[in-house]
């Protein structure tokens, strides 16, 4: 691949301006569809987009923002808006999005929790466990935040979906990354919670160089970057329609 | 390869070593070695897939039965002093092990921080702690309150061998040694105690809750000495079944984690928040009646001198565990070149040369060690046999040397 950063843009912005299940190839990037099944349902989802009107609170660590992407409207919650209003233009839309680098999992249940006192959501993307994983914060801690989070979310009236790690070689070399994520994998199936398995899609797009920000060279870095976020939000959006479809009955998913 | 291993020929007038305790230990190293190099494919196939223990439990209480069986033997022989000054001087040995192998993580690091331009897109870019607070990163390290990731069964170790000092002569009044280690177990557990990590939070190995595998490890290695070759808990078909059921209820909550989310979420909500809670932190209840069960299985299902232990695949690993030490620490620094190289390429042609170059590099350090202690007793033909105490029996295999 030694595509020039204005061909790359080029392409990105074609690819952008497609409407997803309009392009070629697989849904979300190729990935792997068993990454975009949800496994669970989003009862509060389904009934909230039936009603006509959706808030959406996405809480995470810094990638929510979109770091190194060409702007605030390429980060994946941006994205993901942008998806879910090109699919249903109907649809009264609400995304509010919240997050630092660096932030633990007490941090993001708790700005959560605020978050939740104040108004209603439907749905709650909680993007967490790097910190901890990098960091070798206590994974007793962690799940029992997870624990605490999770619980709190579905009491409130909304649906949960979990973000796990990003992937990276240099992560992963020197972090403990693989303890964090499984006891993470497990608290999500404990409270049948959906996980987007950023970890593995990520892999799985680097390893079909279909978007490998950590190898892409220094011209092309903001538009992998800008990619990666994409893709990102092509899968939580097929796996949020998923668990919509499943909290439905199935036969409405497409 | 055989020639080498001790206690393979029965010697006149010592009692037979118990090569299963090499073996198994010799497995759990290399397991060891594979779980330290994530991304490693053959990862998927150690003891944690299908248990909920793994080979750090497997280490300890195999460490803690060379311990016994080691400083008890020079407990019975030179007195308690004696044996604590040998138990001291393996300590530093491992803490000087330890700092070696903490220099070569930071080094590691360094080089991988070095080469990587791109780090804006990651949520947290904490990476590298040593490099951002050197001096202060050095001195933490050097009190072990500072272990950076896949650094932390060293540590653990030692602060175990430290403990073991102390208790040395409770080893011969098990009831008591048992009764106050569960104590502080059942304590350490509940009060949610854990020595301090200077990065936040406490040791990813709780030495305080840990000790109790070591030191039922050590009495299973001392019980020789009191009660002759028989087996420290005798068979029993309750306690067969009873160890086949916490075996088999612990092979299906792995399974249910890792295959069986939807189930999992099908379970009443306390019960599945309990098993996100089996921690290896402070060794869960759970894990510790996994690797005892599986030890009583193993230790009954293996008898002494089953043939196999003394075969030719088998010599490799019985070789790596007799000279476990160098080869734990020879493991820990390979899997950071494991790593780095599958940082480079993580593809199968990687895998098979970082998986092949691995445990051929165990192997001839075990092979390299077990030559030298050959030659080295060769030569001082005298220094190898020291008279049996009187009235006591000699325990198989009654060397010093432990891991």
């Amino acid at each position: 691949m030694t595509l020039g950063a204005g061909r790359v843009l080029l392409l990105l912005g074609l690819l952008l301006a497609c409407p997803p299940w309009a392009r070629a190839g697989g849904m979300a990037c190729d990935a792997p569809a068993e990454l975009l099944v949800a496994n669970a349902a989003l009862p509060a989802t389904a009934r909230a987009a039936s009603a006509g009107s959706l808030r959406i609170l996405i809480v995470g660590s810094a990638s929510v923002l979109g770091p190194g992407t060409s702007g605030p409207s390429a980060a994946w919650p941006a994205r993901l808006e942008t998806l879910i209003r090109a699919r249903v233009p109907r649809l009264q839309l609400e995304v509010v999005t919240r997050g630092a680098r660096g932030l633990t999992t007490a941090e993001t249940g708790a700005i959560i929790a605020a978050e939740l006192a104040r108004t209603p959501f439907n749905l709650v993307l909680w993007q967490t466990g790097t910190a901890e994983a990098v960091r070798g914060l206590d994974l007793d801690e962690m799940v029992e935040q997870l624990n605490e989070g999770l619980a709190r979310i579905v009491a409130a009236g909304a649906d949960a979906v979990l973000m796990d790690q990003q992937f990276s070689r240099f992560v992963r070399a020197n972090a403990n990354v693989d303890a964090y994520r499984d006891a993470m994998l497990l608290a999500a199936a404990a409270h049948g919670v959906p996980v987007l398995r950023r970890w593995e899609l990520m892999q799985a797009w680097a390893d079909a160089d279909t978007v490998d920000v950590e190898r892409a060279g220094k011209q092309e870095r903001v538009a992998a970057t800008d990619k990666l976020n994409d893709c990102l939000a092509q899968a939580m959006h097929a796996l949020i329609r998923d668990g919509v479809a499943e909290a439905q009955g199935r036969p409405g998913q497409r | 390869m055989r020639g080498l291993i001790r206690g393979m020929q029965p010697v006149a007038g010592k009692p037979v070593r118990d090569l299963r305790a090499d073996a198994f230990r010799g497995i759990a190293l290399w397991f060891i070695l594979i779980d330290h190099i994530p991304g490693n494919w053959l990862g998927r196939l150690t003891l944690r897939n299908v248990a909920l223990c793994d080979a750090t439990e497997a280490f300890v209480l195999l460490a803690g039965y060379a311990a016994g069986l080691a400083y008890g033997a020079a407990l019975d022989r030179r007195g308690w002093a004696f044996a604590s000054a040998t138990l001291l001087r393996r300590i530093g040995t491992l803490y000087v092990a330890h700092v070696f192998l903490f220099v070569v993580f930071t080094a590691q690091v360094g080089y991988s921080a070095a080469a990587l331009e791109n780090t804006t897109y990651l949520d947290e870019t904490h990476l590298d702690v040593f490099g951002e607070q050197p001096y202060l990163a050095l001195l933490q390290a050097l009190l072990l309150r500072f272990q950076p990731a896949f650094l932390d069964i060293l540590p653990l170790y030692i602060v175990l061998l430290l403990l073991l000092v102390p208790a040395l002569p409770l080893l011969r009044r098990p009831l008591l040694l048992m009764g106050l280690s569960g104590a502080a177990y059942v304590g350490v557990r509940l009060l949610e105690i854990n020595l301090p990590n200077w990065t936040g939070g406490g040791w990813f190995f709780n030495p305080l809750s840990w000790q109790v595998l070591l030191f039922t490890g050590a009495l299973l290695g001392y019980a020789p000495r009191r009660r002759g070759p028989a087996p420290a808990v005798p068979f029993h078909p309750l306690l067969i079944g009873a160890a086949v059921g916490v075996l088999l209820l612990g092979l299906g909550i792995v399974l249910l984690g890792d295959y069986g989310q939807q189930w999992l979420a099908a379970l009443p909500q306390p019960l599945a928040d309990l098993l996100t809670t089996i921690d290896k932190t402070g060794l869960h209840p759970f894990r510790l009646l996994s690797i005892l069960a599986l030890a009583y299985l193993v230790g009954h299902a293996v008898p002494r001198g089953a043939r196999w232990l003394r075969s030719r695949p088998a010599a490799p690993f019985v070789l790596m565990g007799q000279h476990g030490l160098p080869v734990f620490c020879a493991g820990i620094f390979l899997s950071f070149l494991g790593r780095l190289a599958l940082e480079l390429d993580d593809r199968w042609a990687m895998q098979a040369a970082v998986n092949l170059a691995g445990l051929a590099a165990l192997v001839l350090i075990g092979v390299v060690g077990a030559w030298y202690r050959m030659r080295e007793r060769g030569e001082v033909p005298h220094a190898a046999t020291n008279p049996e105490p009187v009235g006591l029996r000699a325990p198989a295999g009654s060397s010093t040397s432990a891991t």
